[in-house]
């Protein structure tokens, strides 16, 4: 600048001097670049306004130049800071709505409410900077009563009362809050629609309480976790419920199954020993062997029926892990048919497997226990000696596998109820012969094939046949099975 | 000198019941109704040659099972038939797949009960006597030692995996032999989880080998436990 003194005048050079001012402001905090002005000005005035060397000033036009110079100094360095301050307002304003926007999506992908609280606290510690400490309650605070709290962090006894309070009074608490202002920290509540399900405590440095911004976005963070909290409440509870309906249920399922069910081959397997017990001698050879036949053969309903009784009471349990591995539609299948042999001495069940089934990923015991009751309901349902036929085949993404009779079929009255447990079919067939020990269908068996479907992801249904007979069809969902069969090597058997 | 039976059965009815058929059926029958008791009456008995078979219940007072058999299996190798309660039980595959001959569900009947027995005596002793070694049922028969595979006197072309699987079922023929023992045994043990192996390969020896590979005579399946090769034909 001194290199300029002499060849411009004052005016221009004090211009110089505002710009300076400028550079000041954008660079430097708000009052320091007033007091940087101010200096400046001063300086100027001693250096180059006439009397030099002084701060006196001889014109009243010079006097005119300082003051607006400075004048203009300070408005430049306000504007700079003014503008300094919404750019920071609208960065930080931006960070929020980003932070509320991750953290609402952390909470959504935590469903435990100990992982939400840890990621409230994760958001609350970056944006105050101090560890903050929450407090649970396990259900709202409407049904408090003798419920449990969480609390995660540390707290002293004054700081877990003053979370309880807030709990309960579901509002904030705090400096700037207009409520226990004394405070050296925010109490906050986690609330959601119908009550409070916790609050959290934001430790402030002392003077430094009363930021209204970051404690309304404090506050907009905890009340999502409120949010959250409540919808995770009202999903187990609703859940809860079902359950309970459901136990009940299967409960009185299965006291129906064993007063009725169970009672009927109990008493002819009864009645049969005891006539042998007591009538021992006064029976013939031929008389002792039906019996003892009508006590394998009852005893073995018994079997299946309690296996099925206790298999849907299993079924029934929450929780419950099946036993799943790859399992071939032709092996399940095949079982069924070996244990059938006994039972069906006149080959009256078919099977058409299609060839290369894909492998299905299911409880090899409970399929089996499905197959063997539809195979055994159409032998008991279905017409004389007529054909009962197994099917399986490949539709689309899933595998069917029906078990078709040409019995007089399932009248339409009893379609709706034909799966609900104990159930049973009318005895239709009763007078015209047919197996002497067929009767109608076990109570839990349909039921039991039902839900043995469901738990596999499929679906068992009835199709009544366009001639006669049903058919009962069950779709099972299809999986890919794991890469990688091993290359075996040519044909032939090895040398 | 007729068979000695232990019979481990901690329910009394079943018990008896158990012992009066099996005496009739010519067996010397000792009976132990808990673990502790099973193992006092066989480390006397196998002093004395006493007991062929061991029949044991699961789900007994004092125990499982498991160790009982890991103590015998150290030092013998009478044959064991655990005898299980539910169908879908885990716990009787692990004792199969830890040296347990076969096994039975309840309810069984005695006819089962003695086909069981009868294979596993005929199977014991297999660790010092040779391998059993020729198979023949129905239209087939294998003979391990030629390696060939007969059905109806043509021969029959195995690869070599589904030879070995063969094979293996035929050293026990007329027992059950567990996923794992057979997944371990042919393709080897890091294929353990690979079940779906056994499915193919066994899909491919029964369209070789069985008349009607959906109704299969020969090459049984024992749902959620392993394989079974049909008990051969008395010679």
């Amino acid at each position: 600048m001194l290199g300029l003194d002499g060849r411009i005048d004052l005016a221009n050079m004090a211009l110089i001097l505002v710009l300076g001012a400028g550079i000041a402001a954008i660079w430097s905090t708000p009052w320091a670049s007033l007091a940087a002005s101010a200096i400046a000005v001063l300086a100027f005035n001693f250096v180059f306004v006439p009397p030099r060397r002084t701060f006196a000033v001889d014109l009243h036009q010079h006097a005119l130049l300082l003051a607006t110079m400075l004048t203009v100094s300070w408005i430049v360095a306000l504007l700079v800071a003014r503008l300094r301050w919404h750019t920071a307002q609208a960065t930080a304003q931006a960070l929020r709505s980003d932070q509320l926007r991750e953290f609402a999506e952390a909470q959504r992908a935590a469903d435990e409410p100990a992982a939400q609280a840890s990621i409230l606290r994760d958001a609350l510690s970056r944006l105050t900077g101090a560890e903050p400490t929450l407090l649970l309650a396990d259900a709202s605070v409407d049904t408090l009563e003798g419920s449990a709290f969480h609390s995660f962090g540390p707290a002293t006894p004054d700081e877990s009362i003053g979370l309880r309070l807030c709990l309960q009074e579901r509002r904030p608490m705090g400096p700037g809050t207009g409520r226990h202002e004394e405070q050296p920290a925010w109490y906050l509540p986690l609330r959601g629609l119908r009550g409070g399900f916790g609050a959290a405590l934001i430790r402030r440095a002392a003077g430094d309480g009363a930021d209204r911004e970051l404690r309304d976005h404090a506050q907009a963070l905890c009340d999502q976790l409120g949010a959250a909290l409540e919808r995770g409440a009202a999903l187990r509870a609703a859940a809860a419920a079902r359950e309970q309906a459901q136990d009940h249920a299967l409960r009185n399922t299965l006291l129906t199954a064993i007063s009725h069910d169970h009672r009927t081959p109990l008493a002819t397997i009864l009645g049969a020993a005891s006539a042998l017990h007591d009538q021992d001698e006064r029976l013939s050879g031929a008389q002792r062997r039906r019996l003892a036949s009508t006590i394998v053969d009852e005893a073995t309903q018994l079997a299946r029926l309690t296996d099925n009784t206790l298999q849907l009471a299993r079924l029934g349990q929450v929780g419950l892990a099946l036993r799943r591995d790859w399992e071939s539609v032709e092996e399940l299948v095949g079982t069924v048919l070996r244990r059938l042999r006994q039972r069906d001495p006149h080959h009256r069940v078919k099977a058409r497997v299609e060839a290369g089934l894909p492998l299905l990923r299911c409880d090899a015991v409970l399929m089996v226990q499905l197959l063997d009751n539809l195979v055994d309901n159409a032998l008991k349902h279905g017409a004389g000696d007529a054909p009962v036929e197994v099917m399986a085949r490949r539709v689309g993404a899933a595998v069917l596998i029906a078990v078709r009779d040409r019995g007089p079929g399932v009248p339409v009255a009893q379609r709706k109820r034909i799966f609900e447990a104990f159930h049973r079919g009318e005895r239709v067939d009763s007078t015209e012969g047919g197996d002497p020990h067929s009767r109608p269908g076990a109570g839990v068996g349909l039921a039991l094939c039902r839900a043995i479907a469901r738990v596999h992801g499929g679906e068992l249904r009835l199709r009544i046949r366009g001639h006669g007979g049903s058919s009962f069809e069950m779709t099972l969902p299809v999986e890919d099975v794991p890469e990688g069969t091993e290359q075996d090597g040519g044909e032939g058997a090895p040398p | 000198m007729s068979l000695g039976v232990l019979l481990v059965e901690d329910d009394r009815e079943l018990r008896a019941t158990l012992r009066d058929a099996l005496q009739v059926e010519g067996y010397r029958v000792l009976v132990s109704a808990s673990l502790a008791d099973a193992r006092a009456v066989i480390s006397t008995a196998l002093v004395n040659r006493g007991v062929d078979i061991v029949l044991l219940d699961l789900g007994l007072p004092d125990g499982d099972g498991a160790s009982f058999l890991a103590d015998l299996r150290r030092e013998h190798s009478t044959p064991v038939i655990v005898i299980s309660a539910r169908p879908g039980e885990d716990h009787k595959v692990r004792l199969l797949d830890g040296g347990a001959d076969d096994y039975l569900v309840k309810p069984f009947s005695l006819a089962e009960l003695l086909a069981r027995m009868r294979v596993a005596l005929r199977h014991r002793g297999t660790t010092v006597r040779p391998l059993t070694l020729r198979y023949e049922r129905a239209d087939l028969a294998v003979d391990l030692q030629a390696r060939r595979v007969l059905r109806a006197g043509a021969e029959v072309h195995l690869t070599p995996t589904e030879y070995r699987l063969l094979a293996r079922l035929v050293r026990q023929a007329g027992q059950v032999v567990t996923h794992r023992q057979l997944l371990v045994d042919v393709w080897g043990p890091e294929y353990i989880e690979h079940t779906h192996y056994l499915r193919l390969y066994m899909a491919q020896l029964r369209a070789k080998l069985e008349a009607e590979p959906a109704d299969p005579r020969l090459l049984l399946t024992e749902p959620g436990v392993g394989y079974r090769l049909a008990e051969p034909e008395e010679e």
